[in-house]
This record gives structure tokens, C-alpha cells and sequence, in this order.
């Protein structure tokens, strides 16, 4: 029994070691750019290539990670609404319509469009000019804006004291040059800053670092959140954190923690599309040259009111 | 016709043994291959040696040392806390309960085995974390000592389930003779049950001590995930956390994304040397 105990757990421990590496190797072709994590939006298997010229039942999406999913959500409603082209528009044949999403990150989907590899690239930051001479023609959607807010606990007098912070301050707390709250501001109790972030290689963490970090590292011993759901709990539930929640949690969360103002500016909807608040990065999405009706159809849903709302549930600024 | 039955079932069988073998084979194939093109770039011995991670940085940034200890601690931690409590549940379900009550006890004990880890990771987050922060001052709550506590809690079921059966044999196999010569329950339990069960408390050790270090989820939630070197009460980060926390951003290919699992190949290495030395303890050692 005992032997039998323990051989169990052998392999019940390997066996969490196979899915813990299973995770991140979804599928491994198109090696060259490194970008997978693929996810087929297929409904039916058999799809031939279009009968009718020039007409394409598949789009392809493929960048950003921080958009993957967003654009996932919508292709799958897509989908399911219509299944078919033809229920689209009359017009197109009858065929199932197939949206490819794959994400390897910003850099991949500029790439991907330039290089023709994909219909349309994401990009979690700015398209750089050159990107866009590259291109040519390039046809921009912005989607929505990703915006992070500096939080704190409501508990936390400093909101009362001053509700701003300047991008010098943030980046003094954040890199572990101010340990103390009393080092903010002088009439603060003497009490340890805790510092909450997500982990450093992910999409928010870039935002942050980008815009207000700079070189800086933040400081070794902040908590790193596996969620930002985790992230805007731990402000929640202790007194002295700060931390970059996003816009959508600190909405869904209101008056459970509160949003600074960066260099004077409030994190508003206003404020985050008109790119006045600094931290933030557009969501945008890019077409190498005119859509075809069929993409066209199915950027409108993006563009449309139903779009927006599934980027605003993501956690995002939408745009439109 | 009956011997042809009975090879085509040997065959079969061997065949899924075969399987399994394989299997083990080919996980750790797999995370060696994806982690010698990390290998190649940073050296195994600075990769364990080193002190800093930091994804952002230089390749020689990526090295794990403080989380192999971390990784360490909290399971050391964890069984300090664990051993008694489980050594001395388990001598009172051997020794001092009833049959009917013992059932009872055994199958709640069970069901505690059975939890899922998220669960104790969750209440670990909201009671142990934040009874820290509250009743003990703690800046932030997320410690060494709060994974050890939530992995203690998770090694107590087989703790007690290795050691109550070595001492449910010993004690029914001499409680007899104790009883005709009069000795009392409590010697005889420190004398012949407690001694005898050595091996069994030894390797319930290493069991849970491989549980430890492999759990992942209830840890990542209570200990805070700073890549630093790790002290009892402040925060730290085990290797199974640091996949799970950075596995998922990482990109596909890149340096960070082999250096995960650079990470991952160490830890089956630790954890195969655990499971060898259980494999030894329960072969070697006497009694």
C-alpha cells in the first residue's frame, strides 16, 4: 500500500509536470518568427478552397497576446451568429467561415502583415513608421486603448493628501527608491510600501515599464500577481499596497480601491482614448492594402457596438 | 485457440507497460531538448548558480538559485510544521481509537487529500496572508512561512496515511504481549511503535517533501513571487510558480521561454533524486 502510495504519486507528479510543459507548446510549425500558441476557430473540417474567385472563407489574425483573446472572443460570436457566408451576405457562397487567431506578440504581427504570412496583424503599441512604410498601404483599426491605473487601498490617507502622483514619484516607489509611505509624503505613517505588479515578461507589465519606468527596474521584492484579478485583490485587502490595476478591474471594483492621477491627468475613458494619460497603449489592428467584402464584414462586428462591448468585458478602452 | 488468446493479451499488456515507461522517457527527453537551447547560451552550472531573474534582462540575468531555494524552504517549512502534527495523528489512529471511529477519522483525513490545491491556495490568500498582515503587522503577508503552512496542511493526509499503517501493524502485532506484561499504552507506544515505525516516518518525509516541491497553484498564491533570496518571512518564489506565473506570456521560442523550461528540467531532476532516495529508504533501510 504504502508502495503503491508512492508510486502513485510518481506519477501523478510527473504527470503535473507533463501539463505544467504542455502549456506553452500548443503546436510547433511556422518556426521562423517563433509565433504559435495557435487557436483554429474552425466549425466544420471540410472546407475546400473557395469555389467562387478570388473569394476567401478563412481571415487570419496573428500578433499581440494582449489582443488574441479579444479578437478570439469576437470570432467566435461571429461564428456562431452566422456560421456560414452566405448568412452574412447573401452574396458570398455558402461556405463556413474560418478565423484564425494566433498570437507571438506585437513585433510577430507587424511582421506577419508585412511579410504576407497573415490577413491582418494586432498590435498591442503604436505601428512604427517604418513598419508602415514597409506595408505600403496600410489600412489601421484602432480598437481600444489598454490602460493601467496607479491604485491604492481607500484605507490609505495618501488619496486625501494629494490624489496625484508625478511619473518621478510612481517610479520611485515602483523601483524601490521610497520604501516607506512616510518618503511620499511626510505625513504618512512610517509603514513599508507594498509594491504589487504582474509578472515582468507579460503585456501589462511592458505598458508600465514603457511608459513610466523607462530603464528603471522595478524593485526585486515586489509581489508578482499570477492574475490581475490577484493584483487588484491584494490592493484591495492590504492597507499599504499600490499597484498598476487596469481600467476595466478598477471599474468593476469601484470605490474598492482608488486610481491616482499620473502628472495631473485622471484615468478616464476621456482621457485614456484622447492619449492624454500616459499609461496606456492602443490596440490596433493592420491590413496590408483594401479589405475584401468578406473581411470587411467581419471588421464591422469588430468596429460595431457588440465588438466594443467584448473589448470593454476584456478589460480594454474601446475606441468606437 | 486458448494459447492464442492468452499471447495476444501479453502482448498487449507489455505493450501498455511499454507505454508508460515510454511516457516518463519522453516527458523528460522533451524538457531536456527545449532546455538545451538555453544551455547552450547560459551554462547549466551558471543557470543554478546565479542569483538574478529577471526576463527583461541579458541572458545572464536568467539564472535560478534564490527560487531553487526558495523552492526548498518552503517545502522544509512545510514539513517541520507537518511531521508532528502527522507523526502524532497518526499514533493516536493507530494506538488509542476505536475501529468505527478510526474509519471515520481515516476518511475525513482523505477527504483533505482530496481537495483541490486551488482551494487551499485561496483561503491560504485570504486567511493566512491577510491574518498576517492584520494580527502580526507584517507589511504584506505573502511569506515562506504562509506557503508552509498551506503545504503543511496539504502534506498532512499523507503523512498520516504512510505512518498509520506501519503503526497499525506494530501496535496490533505487540499490543498482546504488552498487555501480559502489563506495560502501559504509552510505553508501549514509546518504546516498540514509534521506533519501529522509523522507516515509515522517514519515508513519509521524502514523500511529502516531493509533494512540496512540485505543488503549484497554493503556493503561487501565498508566497508573494519575488525572485529573491529567501528568508521565513518575506516573500520568495518556487520553480513550479515561476512556470505557471511566466509560462504563459512568455514567447514561444524566445530565450525566457527555454529558460522556463530550463527551470522545469531542474526541478525533474530534484524531484527525481527525491523519489530515488524514497526508493532507497524503503529498500535499505532495516526494520
Amino acid at each position: 500500500m504504502k508502495k503503491k502510495i508512492s508510486l502513485l504519486l510518481c506519477f501523478v507528479l510527473i504527470f503535473a509536470l507533463a501539463l505544467t510543459a504542455c502549456q506553452g507548446t500548443t503546436s510547433s510549425e511556422d518556426e521562423n518568427a517563433g509565433e504559435n500558441i495557435e487557436e483554429s476557430l474552425e466549425e466544420n473540417g471540410d472546407t475546400e478552397e473557395a469555389a467562387d474567385e478570388g473569394f476567401k472563407a478563412q481571415i487570419t489574425f496573428n500578433g499581440s497576446s494582449t489582443l488574441a483573446p479579444v479578437m478570439s472572443a469576437i470570432a467566435t460570436d461571429f461564428i456562431e451568429e452566422y456560421t456560414t457566408w452566405n448568412n452574412v451576405d447573401p452574396s458570398f457562397p455558402e461556405e463556413n467561415i474560418i478565423i484564425y487567431v494566433s498570437a507571438g506578440g506585437s513585433g510577430a504581427g507587424a511582421k506577419s502583415v508585412i511579410e504576407g504570412t497573415s490577413d491582418f496583424g494586432m498590435l498591442a503599441r503604436d505601428i512604427k513608421d517604418e513598419e508602415k512604410e514597409k506595408i505600403g498601404d496600410p489600412n489601421i483599426f484602432l480598437l481600444g486603448m489598454d490602460a493601467l491605473t496607479i491604485s491604492i487601498n481607500p484605507e490609505n490617507p495618501l488619496h486625501q493628501i494629494k490624489d496625484d502622483l508625478s511619473s518621478e514619484e510612481i517610479r520611485k516607489i515602483f523601483s524601490g527608491e521610497y520604501k516607506y509611505w512616510d518618503e511620499v509624503d511626510s505625513s504618512l505613517e512610517h509603514k513599508e510600501i507594498v509594491v504589487v505588479i504582474r509578472d515582468l515578461g507579460g503585456g501589462a507589465h511592458g505598458v508600465f515599464q514603457d511608459s513610466i519606468m523607462g530603464d528603471t527596474p522595478v524593485r526585486e521584492d515586489a509581489i508578482q500577481s499570477p492574475s490581475m484579478g490577484a493584483l487588484v485583490t491584494k490592493i484591495i485587502e492590504n492597507k499599504y499596497a499600490i499597484g498598476y490595476a487596469s481600467f476595466g478591474m478598477v471599474n468593476q471594483n469601484e470605490g474598492k480601491l482608488i486610481p491616482l492621477k499620473v502628472d495631473g491627468i485622471e484615468p478616464t475613458k476621456e482621457n485614456i482614448v484622447n492619449g492624454s494619460y500616459k499609461i496606456s497603449r492602443p490596440l490596433i489592428v493592420v491590413k496590408k492594402g483594401e479589405l475584401t467584402p468578406e473581411q470587411k464584414a467581419f471588421m464591422d462586428m469588430v468596429m460595431s457596438e457588440k465588438g466594443s462591448q467584448i473589448i470593454e468585458e476584456m478589460g480594454f478602452v474601446p475606441a468606437n | 485457440m486458448n494459447n492464442l488468446q492468452e499471447r495476444i493479451f501479453k502482448i498487449i499488456i507489455r505493450l501498455l507497460t511499454l507505454f508508460s515507461l515510454l511516457l516518463l522517457a519522453f516527458i523528460i527527453i522533451f524538457i531536456f531538448r527545449e532546455s538545451l537551447v538555453f544551455f547552450e547560451v547560459v551554462p547549466i552550472y551558471k543557470f543554478i548558480s546565479g542569483t538574478k531573474w529577471n526576463p527583461l534582462g541579458p541572458p545572464d540575468q536568467l539564472s535560478i538559485l534564490p527560487i531553487i531555494l526558495g523552492t526548498v524552504y518552503v517545502s522544509l517549512v512545510g514539513i517541520v510544521l507537518a511531521l508532528p502534527i502527522g507523526v502524532g495523528t497518526a499514533v493516536v489512529l493507530s494506538s488509542y481509537v476505536d475501529e468505527r471511529p478510526k474509519r471515520v477519522i481515516r476518511s475525513v483525513v482523505d477527504i483533505l487529500a482530496g481537495i483541490p490545491s486551488v482551494i487551499y491556495g485561496f483561503v491560504g490568500l485570504l486567511v493566512l496572508v491577510k491574518f498576517f498582515e492584520i494580527k502580526l503587522f507584517f507589511p504584506s503577508g505573502e511569506s515562506v512561512l504562509a506557503g508552509g503552512i498551506v503545504l503543511a496542511v496539504m502534506m498532512l493526509p499523507y503523512i498520516i496515511s504512510t505512518c498509520d499503517e506501519s503503526m497499525d501493524k506494530m501496535y496490533k502485532e505487540y499490543s498482546q504481549y504488552s498487555q501480559a506484561l502489563g506495560v502501559s499504552k504509552s510505553y508501549m507506544v514509546r518504546k516498540i511503535v514509534l521506533p519501529r515505525s522509523k522507516k515509515s516516518i522517514f519515508a513519509a518525509t521524502v514523500l511529502a517533501l516531493g509533494r512540496g516541491m512540485g505543488e503549484t497553484m497554493a503556493v503561487m498564491m501565498v508566497i508573494g513571487n519575488a525572485p529573491i533570496m529567501p528568508k521565513l518571512l518575506s516573500k520568495t518564489q518556487t520553480i513550479p510558480s515561476l512556470i505557471a506565473l511566466e509560462m504563459g506570456m512568455a514567447e514561444v521560442g524566445s530565450l525566457h521561454y527555454h529558460a522556463l523550461f530550463s527551470g522545469g528540467f531542474v526541478l525533474v531532476i530534484m524531484l527525481l533524486i527525491v523519489n530515488i532516495l524514497l526508493y532507497f529508504i524503503e529498500n535499505k533501510m532495516d526494520i
